[in-house]
């Protein structure tokens, strides 16, 4: 008798189950380019992930480059002060700072051109 | 291959998801701009997540988790949502007075959905709509799989009570 009562509560389960399931039963939905838009936005996304650090670094070193020279031609009278053979070091450097910068951003720009080159 | 974020992969499995999550999205959202707009918000989010993908689980279980909490903070952001909601219940109820009123007519969604609340309705179409199993609906839901199980119990009662469904009616 119980084993009855569970095969009757199974079947109407079932039944019912059916029944939720047609309900809730729809269409596929076509893609319709629905996945290359969101594959292009990644891909816009990535690009600008990989674009941001180099273009930070140029604004960064364009807004901090005229500081950067006033800050030297100052400090460059207080270079009398101090003994010749100690002010020739960085009166040498100078110059080799500005190359560096430069190379920094040549090798950022460069590696991103790498990345692109990848990419495509 | 996906887990390296490569995005030509990852294009796949879109194609192989996007009807099921936009369907899902569709259901819950009750608008079909809306809903595709959820699901792109929701793969671009798949995206940054998928080092989180342990692959233990199914993806679309995991995919349809992230377009459950897309969904939830849209709806804490937007008006539109509201006044889709607002416009969608009105025609909700007024299926509803239609269904009572012709009770041979064969059930739709919309009537059905009516008659629970949102957390019944949401697990109802992660189970009925998406197939996903009680435990997947556990993790997406983060509630316990026993409380999901009473879930699915007390809205397929209230349907049946609703509707006047009788055992033999489909049995």
């Amino acid at each position: 008798m119980k084993s009855k009562i569970i095969n009757m509560a199974d079947k109407t389960s079932d039944a019912m189950d059916r029944l939720l399931a047609s309900a809730f039963k729809s269409e596929p939905i076509a893609d319709d380019g629905f996945s290359k838009r969101i594959v292009s936005r990644i891909r816009r996304r990535i690009w600008i992930n990989r674009l941001a650090l180099p273009v930070a670094v140029l604004v960064g070193a364009a807004f901090a480059l005229k500081p950067a020279v006033q800050l030297v031609s100052a400090l460059l009278p207080l270079l009398n002060v101090v003994p010749v053979e100690i002010a020739s070091a960085p009166m040498e450097f100078l110059p080799q700072m500005q190359l560096i910068v430069l190379g920094g951003m040549a090798f950022a720009a460069g590696i991103t051109l790498l990345k692109v080159l990848e990419e495509t | 291959m996906v887990a390296s974020q490569d995005a030509a992969a990852f294009g796949e499995l879109i194609r192989r998801h996007q009807s099921q999550v936009r369907n899902f999205l569709r259901k819950l959202a009750r608008d079909e701009a809306l809903a595709d707009d959820l699901a792109q918000d929701c793969f671009l989010h798949a995206w940054d997540k998928i080092h989180t993908y342990s692959g233990t689980g199914s993806f679309i279980g995991w995919v349809l988790k992230i377009a459950y909490t897309t969904f939830l903070q849209s709806k804490r952001k937007s008006k539109r949502y509201d006044e889709i909601l607002e416009q969608a219940g009105h025609e909700m109820d007024r299926a509803a007075v239609t269904q009572q009123n012709a009770p041979e007519v064969e059930m739709d969604l919309d009537t059905l959905l009516a008659a629970l609340n949102e957390q019944e309705r949401v697990i109802m179409i992660f189970s009925y709509a998406c197939g996903l199993s009680h435990r997947e609906i556990s993790e997406a839901t983060e509630l316990p799989a026993g409380t999901v199980k009473s879930i699915i119990h007390r809205a397929k009662e209230k349907i049946r009570t609703q509707f006047e469904i009788e055992n033999h009616q489909y049995g």
